[in-house]
């Protein structure tokens, strides 16, 4: 397994690389001068000129990157080009929020997901199963953008229990915190929400089907025990899949709920930075972003053989 | 299952915000002296404040300082050397007084001898020298193109400086109200070290009515009281009144105006228009609005090739536009009609210059006719996302068919449009709009002398060209008026260099627990004369 887990880090390396190389060269195609944009009114074509030199943007193309990788893999990921706050600072200093927006919205959509997934596959086409098919219709149709919208309109405004946005760091004040936390937890979680429950369920009700549950049954053991140790164990492997997934559309979500509730996070830094083509910060978040869906991509492999014994990884070969 | 994408929503999204930001009226600088309130209430001390703020700040450091927003919190942390009034006039600020010689080239600035730092150091001759060098002299510096007049400062005596001109040059003083003669504390900027970092944490830096203690960014600003600062109200009380000032960065206007609604902020200067009647009849809340600087202009390009290059199509579509309707269907009645850049709290606006009072969409046929090529069809190009741009371009449309004018409106990203008007490569109008300058020069002469850097039309007229330079080299008040309305009949109907459309408002928004301040016409708030109100 440890031989297994090595063999796919090396693996992230090219994969990384190429991520870079892909992420330089879009970025770059896409239309529009970082400097021009910044400049705003102030646009003295002496002074782009002059800046254009020091944050070297006069340079060829193939010297940009490689400069910026030689930087890069010293740890050094450059300066904005718009605050020009070092990148690695600009990062690190949102990650936490980011962080605990995503985390929150992950365990919430799991947690409600396997909860209601598996009591509306027990008790299927109940009003409970109609009731939650109805939520997962909504839940996915929904945008995240309308419901947070729809969300602040009720919660913030006509009866006012949260707050319409902000963030308050846990350190700071851990129930205000707790109070900013609620609304754009649910925004976010929502979406995934809603394709985990589907999945619980469908994969519950394939389980159900299967020999092993009707011996279990003959046995006599108690549906409870049934259900979840013999059930929902062997249905958790194609919902793992769905929930490493996830962790991708949660980080894609996040951009989209930051803005809304002005959460201080690194969604917020892409979206502004992609809008003024700041190339150092892009480059910096789309490489973290992909190595870190590598590494979910990974965790989620190894939880397979965690799972279901019979996956293994030892000599390169899954059954 | 969802892939991982940066949907192109969410790039559009971005672009509308990007360019909601840079295109939205802003207007430039300014602060008052006396101490004007307008709300009732007895002022009293003390009390804290959130503002909103429709984007993040930048550059805290005026000397790379690039996007409106910044000047929110500049002009609560920094004091100029001079400021404006409520009314747009110039007044004595951290300069009593100023001595123009006879032939201009000398500028003689005596200054308050009162004035520390917050950083605990001295405000004197020395430090304006240090402040004007610095801005002039430093690489990439965006104050340099309004000082480039300046050539040596002198410190004559510690309230005494003297700036001697390369050549007379009269909206100088204009352009010290704002960023360009922020005063900023060697001590503190030396203490950082590097330029980038001190653009970022430019805490206890300047004079001003209240000290910069905490940035946190994307998140949140906070401003404390000066307890130092030199002003006092008409009734001789130290200023500021407010204790803290916690300012909140919030890009979407509709969670920006909800803010101000349920109470978790206090204050904004940037409401939607859509958004005014529900600010006016919330009783937590008042509203306060008047015009501002800035401009809204439609651009042709007049290079050669193009087809606005034409001066009778750009009277055409100038002439057919209806500029009441537009104001009231799609500016919401916020702002004021105009034809021009000088600006009602200019010192050159003429009230009686209204060359396109009526629409005249037969006149306009008329003038197509005459050019002889057959109906006028150009491309409109607007940024894509923004749906307040678009209602705004179909109401145009619809105005300049009446004229059987055919507008073709393309959709661009904000960085694109920008990139072909720096071209001048696009190839009918854009839309872009002027935050607006204290000066009317400065709403004026880099956008139609020829080849000056906002001159994105392309346009050049001799006789526009001639009667800027000689506004620029008086500093007499009455010839610098004939000469900048003698110009404005040129590049508006003569030779029009652009279709301008009106003038955006200030707009003040604050809870009904505040003493809220006037409204300045360069839409910055001026936190030292707000306070709570007695109860």
């Amino acid at each position: 397994m440890t031989q297994y887990i090595l063999r796919r880090l090396l693996l992230m390396v090219p994969v990384a690389f190429l991520v870079t190389i892909l992420v330089f060269g879009l970025i770059r195609l896409s239309p529009g001068d970082p400097l021009v944009i910044y400049a705003g009114e102030e646009r003295d074509p002496a002074v782009l000129e002059a800046l254009r030199h020091e944050y070297g943007l006069d340079q060829p193309l193939p010297a940009q990157y490689v400069s910026w990788l030689t930087h890069a893999l010293r740890g050094d990921l450059g300066r904005s080009l718009r605050t020009r706050q070092p990148v690695t600072e600009a990062i690190f200093e949102r990650f936490p929020a980011t962080f605990e927006l995503g985390l929150t919205a992950l365990l919430l959509s799991i947690s409600v997901a396997l909860v209601v997934g598996t009591l509306s596959a027990v008790k299927r086409n109940s009003p409970l199963d109609l009731l939650a098919t109805g939520f997962t219709l909504a839940g996915v149709s929904l945008p995240n953008f309308f419901l947070g919208l729809l969300l602040i309109l009720i919660f913030a405004l006509a009866i006012r229990v949260f707050p319409p946005g902000g963030y308050t760091s846990i350190r700071e004040d851990a129930f205000d915190s707790l109070r900013h936390l609620v609304l754009p937890a649910i925004t976010l979680a929502t979406a995934s929400m809603a394709v985990n429950m589907r999945q619980v369920r469908s994969s519950l009700l394939d389980a159900f089907s299967q020999e092993y549950i009707r011996t279990a049954r003959a046995k006599g053991l108690r549906e409870t025990v049934i259900i979840v140790r013999h059930a929902l164990k062997n249905a958790l492997i194609p919902v793992v899949t769905i929930i490493g997934l996830q962790v991708g559309a949660i980080i894609e979500g996040a951009i989209i709920t930051e803005q809304i509730y002005f959460w201080p996070g690194v969604g917020k830094l892409a979206v502004d930075s992609i809008g003024g083509r700041d190339y150092p910060v892009v480059q910096a978040i789309v490489l973290l972003s992909a190595l870190s869906f590598m590494a979910t991509t990974l965790i989620v492999d190894v939880l397979y053989a965690w799972l279901d014994p019979r996956i293994s990884y030892a000599h390169g070969a899954s059954s | 299952m969802r892939p991982f994408r940066l949907g192109p929503l969410v790039v559009l999204a971005v672009v509308g915000l990007v360019f909601v930001a840079c295109g939205s009226g802003a207007p430039a600088p300014t602060t008052s002296g006396g101490a004007p309130t307008a709300a009732a209430g007895k002022p009293v001390a003390g009390g804290s404040v959130t503002f909103v703020l429709e984007n993040d700040v930048i550059d805290f450091d005026p000397l790379k300082s690039r996007a409106f927003v910044d000047r929110n919190v500049h002009y609560q942390i920094y004091d100029s050397l001079v400021r404006i009034d409520e009314t747009g006039k110039i007044i004595p600020w951290l300069a009593t007084k100023w001595d123009t010689s006879s032939d201009g080239k000398t500028v003689t600035f005596t200054l308050r001898d009162d004035v520390t730092y917050h950083d605990g150091s001295k405000f004197d001759a020395e430090s304006v020298k240090w402040n004007i060098e610095r801005y002039t002299k430093t690489s990439g510096s965006q104050r340099a193109g309004e000082l480039a007049s300046v050539d040596t400062v002198e410190a004559v005596n510690p309230t005494t400086v003297k700036f001697n001109l390369k050549t007379s040059f009269s909206p100088l003083i204009a352009n010290l109200v704002d960023r360009a003669g922020m005063m900023v504390s060697k001590k503190a900027f030396d203490a950082v070290g590097n330029p980038d970092d001190f653009t970022r944490k430019a805490f206890k830096a300047g004079t001003g009515p209240y000290m910069l203690t905490e940035a946190v960014k994307d998140d949140h600003m906070t401003l404390e009281k000066n307890p130092n600062w030199w002003g006092k109200d008409k009734d001789g009380n130290k200023l500021p009144y407010l204790d803290k000032i916690t300012i909140k960065p919030i890009v979407n206007s509709d969670v920006r105006f909800t803010n101000m609604r349920t109470g978790d902020a206090q204050v904004a200067n940037n409401i939607a228009g859509k958004d005014v009647p529900t600010a006016k009849s919330e009783s937590s809340l008042v509203y306060q609005e008047k015009p501002a600087l800035s401009f809204r202009s439609l651009i042709p390009n007049r290079a050669a090739t193009y087809v606005f290059n034409e001066k009778r199509y750009v009277k055409a579509v100038s002439m057919a536009i209806d500029r009441k309707e537009l104001l009231d269907k799609g500016y919401f009645n916020i702002g004021v009609v105009g034809y021009g850049t000088i600006a009602p709290s200019h010192f050159a606006f003429d009230p009686n210059f209204k060359p396109y009072e009526k629409p005249d969409p037969d006149g306009a046929k008329k003038l197509v006719q005459e050019v002889g090529k057959g109906p006028l069809t150009f491309e409109l190009l607007i940024t894509s996302g923004d749906p307040v741009g678009l209602t705004l371009a179909q109401i145009i449309q619809a105005q300049l068919k009446k004229a059987d004018i055919t507008a073709d409106i393309q959709q661009l990203e904000f960085a694109k449009i920008l990139e072909l008007q720096s071209a001048h490569t696009f190839k009918g109008m854009t839309f872009v709009g002027w935050s607006g300058r204290i000066d009317p020069d400065g709403n004026t002469y880099d956008h139609v002398y020829t080849k000056r850097p906002f001159n994105d039309s392309s346009y050049s007229n001799a006789d526009v060209d001639k009667a800027l330079d000689e506004q620029r080299a008086t500093a007499d008040q009455e010839k610098r008026k004939a000469a900048l309305r003698k110009a404005e009949q040129i590049y508006v109907v003569d030779d029009p260099a652009r279709v301008w459309l009106g003038f955006g408002a200030a707009q003040l928004l604050t809870n009904k627990k505040l003493n809220a301040p006037p409204v300045y016409p360069d839409q910055i708030i001026r936190f030292q004369y707000m306070s709570m109100a007695a109860k």
